[in-house]
């Protein structure tokens, strides 16, 4: 069978059936993204992120539902797997540290390298430029949320303990600072006004 | 805007509480404002996956995803087994470890189900089962080992899984065997433990009515083993082997 030529759909109908080299071909196109992401959310531990990516595709193996293209993009599919298989481990980690630990620094730090990494990627990845764009239009508590919450693996009411406020606030932030990304997103995109 | 409007963000970060999804969902059934939201909503969000510099991949990786995946967790026909009934499998786990063999902790139960079982992520109440349990543990368990089980002549048909788990400074060694033959009044099946042609008794077990049986063994200090076999004995407490082995590490 070549699985070269199946579409990510069949290859999980195939995972199903458990024929080993459907995954590996899912391996081969998609480790590069797993591993990227799976390394930022460990903030560049790669032994963290090799156990990520091993459960991961564990997790691919022992799927026993076929994926069907209505539930989404297959490759958000599998980063949401990554992330929630990441946060588990992170939350493990704190846990065994006691309580969790604000280093008000650290967010900072990633904001300049992101800068940077504007920067350098700006031909590379237009989706990420965007988004790059994007985070700029928001405040700075929106962006710490963002990084916080999206990368860091902190739950809302770990945030509104670090950030000293109320659920509810942290809670109406999100929905502020999501409204605000799309809001980007879709003038940016929408028809003509690609491009700048 | 509706006071559960304001968990639409939630929901689509998958923050909100178990209980709140369903009454969530159907309220997302019949409110125009949310329906029109979600899908946006939820692409923005998981556009922020994008914000990722690309890395190489070391290239040992995939050899090591894949010994992860195949030679460390059980062949998919027996976790899909397990499957069908994962609940009673756990709780019979549960009954087994801590009322008659008392000395495993939860925290080994904990990752005896995970390794056993590798479906651990899909069943979210399994899941959420295991992280209530690893929570309560003290020190962190790990199979250090694992071992394939095979049977021969009268167990032919039946196969097993050993993993020997480490808890601060305790060993213990589990073994899980499925589609045993029955055994008779007195019968039983025991585990030896093999080092340099010498057997150590590691137990006694008779199969439930569907041929499964397990059993934990806690290891005295600093004893190794190479083989693990099975025989079929006459009867129980035996130090020497006089029945037939019937399984054994391949
Ligand atoms: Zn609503």
């Amino acid at each position: 069978m070549v699985v070269k030529s199946k579409s990510d759909e069949e290859l999980i109908e195939l995972i199903v059936q458990n024929h080993r080299p459907a995954l590996e071909e899912l391996y081969d196109r998609y480790v590069k993204l797993i591993y990227s992401f799976s390394l930022k959310m460990t903030k560049g531990d790669t032994e963290k992120t090799k156990e990520i990516v091993q459960l991961v595709f564990l997790r691919l193996w022992t799927t026993k539902r076929t994926y069907s293209s209505e539930k989404g993009k297959f490759v958000n599919w599998l980063l949401s797997i990554t992330r929630n298989i990441a946060i588990d481990h992170i939350r493990k980690e704190q846990k065994h540290q006691g309580t969790v630990q604000l280093e008000i620094n650290e967010w900072q730090q990633m904001q300049d390298q992101q800068t940077d990494d504007v920067l350098q990627q700006v031909s590379k990845n237009l989706l990420k430029q965007q988004l790059q764009e994007a985070k700029r239009h928001l405040s700075e508590p929106q962006q710490r949320l963002i990084d916080l919450l999206y990368w860091g693996g902190y739950s809302l009411s770990e945030i509104a303990e670090l950030e000293q406020k109320p659920l509810g606030t942290i809670k109406s932030r999100l929905h502020q600072t999501l409204k605000k990304l799309r809001n980007y997103f879709n003038e940016e995109t929408g028809g003509v006004r690609h491009g700048k | 805007m509706e006071n559960k409007c304001e968990n639409l963000s939630l929901y689509i970060i998958d923050e909100l509480p178990e209980h709140e999804k369903e009454p969530f969902e159907r309220h997302l059934k019949t409110c125009i404002h949310c329906q029109s939201e979600i899908d946006s909503l939820q692409a923005t969000w998981q556009m922020l996956s994008y914000d990722v510099e690309e890395t190489d991949v070391p290239e040992s990786l995939k050899a090591e995803v894949m010994d992860f995946i195949f030679i460390e967790n059980e062949t998919p026909l027996q976790a899909q087994e397990v499957s069908n009934n994962k609940q009673s499998f756990l709780e019979r786990l549960k009954l087994i470890l801590t009322i008659q063999f008392s000395p495993l902790s939860i925290g080994v139960t904990a990752v005896l189900v995970i390794g056993l079982i590798g479906l651990l992520w899909i069943n979210l109440h399994l899941r959420d089962t295991i992280t209530a349990l690893e929570n309560k543990a003290g020190s962190p368990t790990k199979i250090v080992k694992s071992f394939n089980l095979k049977g021969q002549d009268l167990a032919g048909l039946a196969n097993g899984n050993a993993y020997l788990l480490k808890e601060g400074s305790d060993t213990s060694l589990v073994v899980k065997l499925n589609n045993m033959p029955k055994t008779n009044a007195d019968e039983v099946y025991q585990v030896w433990l093999l080092k340099n042609g010498n057997r150590q008794n590691a137990g006694t077990l008779k199969p439930d009515q569907n041929g499964n049986g397990l059993i934990t063994y806690r290891l005295p200090k600093d004893h190794s083993f190479d083989e693990i076999g099975i025989t079929l004995e006459p009867n129980p407490d035996n130090t020497q082997p006089q029945g037939q082995k019937v399984m054994g590490t391949s």
